[in-house]
């Protein structure tokens, strides 16, 4: 761990809770502390309602989805060698959206639908992306990848021209059922994620060093790709594909707190959350009564981020591109 | 460690490796010699268990190495290979620790203490916590070294470990094989100096177009007429004082 790393861990820890207290006030009806506190203890009021049925599963919803797409961010950049290999960036996150509006429209009467879809879609996209030469060559990956996404995004469209349901990626109107959903999937998933974090930091090595010490490469890498892809589309599956997070978080916490997986996949988790509660805070306060969808924010601030990471270069910090 | 007839063919190609049969004497250091292209490295790879022979066997501590599991046969050969890569930022005692990796179970955390000996034994105590990227050629090269050293192996394989160093750290290496050998460790080695593998060997096995053509103590081996017909090319064996024999590569006129 880099020396600093622990101040690093303080101060997203802080942010956090800052952070949280500013999205219980904030919204179309501002809560001023007092009025938080009524709300906290008077299960009666009007505030609590506001609070309780509104806001407490908005923001916990965005904390687990930000927390889980930047540890499956992690895992892709980990299993992948690639500092901008992503769920989002290579077609995963589109294609479980895919599959879950198709499902909408195929299998209403599936249990547990949605999830079940964009675990299937998700599972699609990384057969293909994985099946050809994309593994052995970084910048194979990530135009088969874009390719991927362009396609899914393109069915997508096709499929919901014709359709009533379409999906905008925002944590607008979520339920405590949604929150719940996914609480229960994204702590089992980020437990899994810290438990498995020494894997990613083998794959560092190559595939033959690895065979040297006897570690079965193959279980080690598909195992954090599925538990990536199980990440990410079960956040599809309940709000949306959302873009960057796990690009900009993950390669940050490098910066921060060194390049440990056991240090990187926690800290993401933290600071990814952080992320999409400021992002997705900010957009529902910036224009009230309307409201800017998580996805929208992530991309404008996501976008530049990973245009200036890769523009200005190698740098270890920076994380070379090979 | 030794080879039954073993035979390897690379797919689509003529080169490899054709019935060769030999022996690498336990707790000495052999050194595998030939010309460019006549299976030295493919040797290596047979032996490390990344190739499977196509024909014949190889067998380690009399049982055959397709008997052993992948985590067994790490506990027994450990390799340094020629091209290290590394894909992204790794401190050197974390890269010794994944040498230990064939004695836990893949959950199960490997404490940097577990490592100190073998950064001792290869002088790296200060550099614990260096980023390898940050360390000479001659360094990472004692890093990789380390990484093997973890695996407690009683057989170390090193293809041209010397390529990436200076005279100075090649003779350093070669004196540190030797004392490794002197610990019962069977070292196996490929070396493209012919002169640095008759000097600091006990054994020697020649190669020629994937065929082992001899093998032997090294001055059994310095005859100028064997290496010349090995390497194709006229040799010369002359003395020079205060080092002794040395082998000459006349080039053709």
């Amino acid at each position: 761990m880099k020396q600093h790393a622990s101040w690093w861990y303080g101060g997203v820890i802080i942010l956090l809770l800052v952070t949280i207290v500013i999205a219980l006030m904030a919204g179309t009806v501002w809560l001023g502390p007092r009025q938080l506190s009524i709300a906290l203890s008077d299960p009666g009021s009007q505030a609590f309602v506001t609070v309780f049925s509104l806001r407490v599963p908005r923001i916990l919803s965005s904390l687990v989805c930000g927390g889980s797409l930047a540890v499956a961010g992690a895992l892709f950049q980990a299993v992948f060698r690639n500092p901008i290999a992503d769920p989002s960036i290579l077609g995963i996150s589109s294609a479980a959206d895919f599959f879950k509006l198709g499902g909408a429209m195929l299998l209403p009467w599936l249990p547990g639908r949605a999830w079940v879809m964009a675990l299937l879609g998700g599972f699609i996209a990384l057969v293909i992306l994985t099946s050809g030469r994309a593994l052995a060559d970084p910048y194979r990956l990530i135009i088969v990848g874009v390719a991927l996404d362009a396609t899914f995004v393109g069915l997508q469209r096709l499929l919901s021209s014709g359709a009533t349901q379409v999906s905008h990626s925002t944590f607008n109107g979520l339920t405590w059922a949604d929150a719940t959903t996914l609480l229960i999937l994204g702590v089992i998933g980020l437990v899994a994620a810290l438990l498995v974090a020494p894997w990613a930091n083998y794959l560092k090595l190559t595939d033959a060093a690895l065979k040297n010490v006897g570690v079965p490469v193959k279980v080690i890498r598909w195992s954090l790709l599925l538990l990536g892809m199980y990440l990410a589309t079960s956040v599809t599956a309940v709000v949306g594909a959302i873009p960057f997070v796990g690009i900009v978080v993950p390669n940050v916490a490098r910066r921060l707190v060194g390049h440990d997986y056991q240090s990187v996949i926690p800290f993401s988790m933290l600071a990814g959350a952080w992320l999409m509660l400021a992002a997705d805070t900010l957009g529902r306060t910036v224009i009230v009564p309307s409201e800017i969808s998580a996805a929208t924010m992530m991309a404008v601030i996501g976008g530049p981020f990973v245009i200036i990471l890769l523009q200005r270069g190698r740098g270890r910090h920076g994380l070379s591109t090979r | 460690m030794d080879c039954q007839h073993v035979s390897y063919q690379y797919p689509h190609q003529n080169t490899g490796i054709t019935d060769v049969t030999g022996t690498f004497p336990p707790g000495q250091v052999t050194t595998i010699i030939g010309p460019n292209g006549a299976g030295k490295s493919t040797l290596l790879k047979l032996l490390a268990h990344q190739l499977v022979a196509a024909s014949g066997q190889i067998t380690l501590a009399g049982k055959s190495v397709d008997q052993y599991t992948a985590k067994a046969f790490a506990q027994q050969v450990a390799m340094v290979t020629q091209h290290h890569q590394l894909y992204d930022d790794m401190t050197v005692s974390e890269v010794v620790q994944t040498g230990r990796l064939p004695y836990h179970g893949l959950l199960q955390a490997i404490s940097p203490n577990e490592v100190v000996p073998f950064l001792k034994v290869t002088g790296l105590t200060q550099l614990a916590a260096t980023h390898v990227q940050d360390l000479s050629g001659g360094q990472q090269q004692r890093v990789w070294l380390a990484a093997a050293l973890a695996q407690e192996p009683t057989v170390l394989l090193l293809d041209e470990p010397t390529t990436y160093l200076d005279v100075h750290y090649q003779q350093d290496l070669m004196r540190q094989l030797r004392q490794l050998a002197a610990t019962g460790i069977t070292v196996i080695q490929v070396l493209h100096d012919i002169n640095q593998a008759f000097r600091f060997s006990d054994w020697l096995w020649l190669i020629k177009q994937g065929r082992l053509i001899a093998q032997g103590q090294p001055e059994d081996l310095r005859q100028a007429d064997l290496l010349a017909d090995a390497f194709q090319t006229p040799i010369e064996i002359v003395d020079v004082p205060r080092l002794g024999p040395y082998i000459v590569q006349i080039p053709e006129a």
